[in-house]
């Protein structure tokens, strides 16, 4: 039987979910699935933020596993830099998109929690590992 | 922080773009949002403002300032789709603007909800449709104990108006877009008979000049009688409403003089425009003198002698496309999808035909990146197209230019100015430029460029905020 995790936009009244199989959906799949059924793949001037159901505590890490039946907040914020937003790394590998993943240190917006680390993707997501040099970061 | 409070001014959307408008003000509790616009080089959820970081049910009104969807068209998402509605929050816009943004959604949510990117279904909309409250310009309105607004008119578009928030004593006015320059239809903006503390005026064309209304208007109807003249089709990308109307005048006026284009056609390919041409018979009491004076003489300007309107089975576009000269006005004015992208695909290999760009062209469409010229452009169907259609661009778009621009802003001569809806390099040389003429002036005046989420806390000198609660 297909599992389920619910997600809610914070600012949406109503919950959604993504299904799939086995006992939980890594932060990474789940942000992926979020970005397909809501087809936001084309934009690239949002990043996309998990938080628990509380929306108090951040799912950083993307490889981390959330438990089949749990609840999360979502929100779309605007990427740290114009037109640099991620959501079309999450879908690379699967329709190919151009995005290379990257390994900068991210100011998040609202500033509270100050820096993290964004890694790049652990193998088992399909995910080129090396960053092709990019030209316009400026 | 009790005795000196801070106003907040957070954009959700049109922070160093151009694109949908949403700006939150807080003040001393209260949450009053003006705009609730898409991006319309997205579609779907990703046109929304950034709405997650607002709590929806403690805003006390959301003010629309006029009907273009990149100010008003996620109005009913965030009715509806938020928790707005567990809140008192209440919406206004104007009486043309509420019923011009009917047909408007109407038609958004038409040809939204073929694809997968609907945001709400249309018994969503009719609902958000129904809770609006109209206003009329100049009218006094208190949506809850401290805060009460007046709108006053914008030029732009039909029904378009800048809104002057009165807050606990605190004054912000919002402009949305606006021109001040009276053209064929409507009147040229305001400027409020009361200082604002804090001006919030959108920045489109920076610091740009755009050219004067005869010479442009003369350039205009040459460039398309030429274009006729060598056998070519003239197209006009253009929104249904607000521009198109302008053009129409212009255009059946100068057929009028000319008995040697009678025999030319113009379409104007909209169901919509032809829809809300009732509206704009009905509040011909809201435009200028001249339209007025017209409409008295018993010559209502907006019924077009030499204007035809297209039925609207499908497949006109070829059927025109291999047809004799004329002139086509279509929308999307950003030839994103539907006719005005069609009639292109099919025009664009013939140098005798022309393309005319009216209007301000949003970054990440193709009206914008046609404007290079480039020798080819890629079809909806991921064909190459060469492009032989000339191109030109003439501004009718009805946003002040920098020197109108400048000179409302030193009219009005709040403390802080906040620019919005520019994008950001436009935004950055009129930031620049009006601060250089400040400083000359010795005169201390704030201007901030805030990005998306990026919150500005303003704060007052003393003396003005004792003052206005004393009043
Ligand atoms: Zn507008
Ligand atoms: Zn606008």
């Amino acid at each position: 039987m297909a599992s389920s995790v619910f997600y809610k936009f914070k600012s949406q009244r109503d919950e959604s979910r993504v299904t799939f199989d086995g006992t939980g959906i890594s932060v990474f799949d789940l942000k992926k699935e979020i970005i397909l059924a809501n087809n936001l793949g084309k934009a690239n001037d949002f990043d996309l933020y998990v938080y628990d159901a509380s929306a108090q505590q951040e799912y950083k890490d993307d490889s981390q596993i959330i438990p089949r039946s749990s609840s999360v907040i979502v929100k779309r914020l605007p990427s740290s830099r114009p037109g640099k937003g991620k959501a079309a790394m999450y879908l690379s590998g699967t329709n190919g998109g151009t995005h290379t993943p990257t390994s900068d240190i991210i100011q998040r917006p609202g500033g509270s929690s100050g820096l993290w680390h964004k890694g790049a993707m652990s193998r088992r997501f399909d995910v080129k590992e090396e960053p092709s040099p990019t030209s316009k970061l400026a | 922080m009790a005795d000196s409070p801070t106003l907040s001014v957070t954009l959700l959307g049109a922070g160093q773009e151009v694109g949908r408008s949403c700006c939150v003000l807080q003040y001393r509790g209260k949450t009053i949002v003006c705009d609730t616009g898409v991006h319309p080089a997205y579609s779907g959820m990703a046109s929304l403002p950034f709405v997650d970081e607002l709590d929806w049910s403690t805003v006390d009104a959301i003010l629309i300032t006029h009907f273009h969807l990149d100010h008003a068209a996620a109005l009913t998402y965030i009715m509806e789709k938020t928790n707005f509605r567990d809140g008192k929050g209440k919406v206004y816009m104007t009486h043309p603007t509420k019923a011009v943004h009917k047909f408007m959604m109407q038609d958004f949510v038409r040809t939204s909800s073929s694809t997968s990117d609907a945001l709400f279904t249309p018994l969503e909309m009719n609902m958000s449709l129904s809770s609006i409250i109209p206003v009329s310009a100049h009218q006094l309105i208190t949506p809850c104990p401290g805060v009460s607004f007046i709108p006053y008119h914008a030029g732009h578009v039909l029904g378009a108006c800048m809104f002057l928030i009165d807050i606990a004593g605190l004054k912000i006015l919002y402009t949305g877009d606006y021109s001040r320059e009276e053209d064929r239809h409507l009147v040229k903006a305001e400027v409020p008979p009361v200082r604002p503390d804090v001006l919030i005026v959108e920045s489109t064309y920076g610091v740009q000049s755009l050219e004067g209304r005869d010479e442009k208007e003369l350039r205009f109807t040459s460039l398309v009688h030429s274009i006729i003249r060598r056998g070519g089709h003239v197209l006009l990308p253009t929104f249904a409403l607000g521009r198109a109307q302008e053009l129409l005048l212009i255009l059946d006026e100068y057929w009028k003089k000319h008995p040697d284009l009678h025999n030319v056609p113009i379409y104007y390919a909209s169901n919509l425009a032809r829809k809300c041409m009732a509206v704009y018979q009905t509040y011909i009491h809201t435009m200028n003198s001249n339209i007025r004076s017209r409409f008295a003489k018993r010559d209502n300007p907006f019924v077009f002698k030499h204007i035809s309107n297209l039925p609207q089975p499908r497949g006109w576009e070829r059927k025109i496309a291999d047809g004799p000269p004329c002139v086509v006005l279509a929308s999307p004015g950003f030839l994103q999808t539907g006719p005005s992208r069609e009639l292109l695909e099919l025009w664009a290999p013939d140098s005798r035909n022309g393309l005319i760009i009216t209007g301000y062209s949003i970054e990440g469409t193709l009206a914008r990146d046609i404007m290079t010229e480039p020798d080819e452009i890629i079809g909806l169907k991921g064909n190459t197209i060469p492009r032989k259609i000339s191109v030109d661009y003439l501004s009718f778009s009805a946003h002040v230019d920098y020197s109108q621009n400048s000179e409302f802003i030193e009219l009005v001569k709040a403390q802080h100015v906040v620019l919005v809806h520019g994008e950001q390099t436009a935004m950055g040389r009129l930031k620049a430029a009006m601060t250089a003429k400040f400083k000359d002036r010795d005169e201390d005046v704030k201007i901030h460029t805030p990005r998306n989420l990026e919150t500005l806390e303003l704060s007052f000198r003393g003396e003005r905020v004792a003052k206005a609660i004393g009043t």
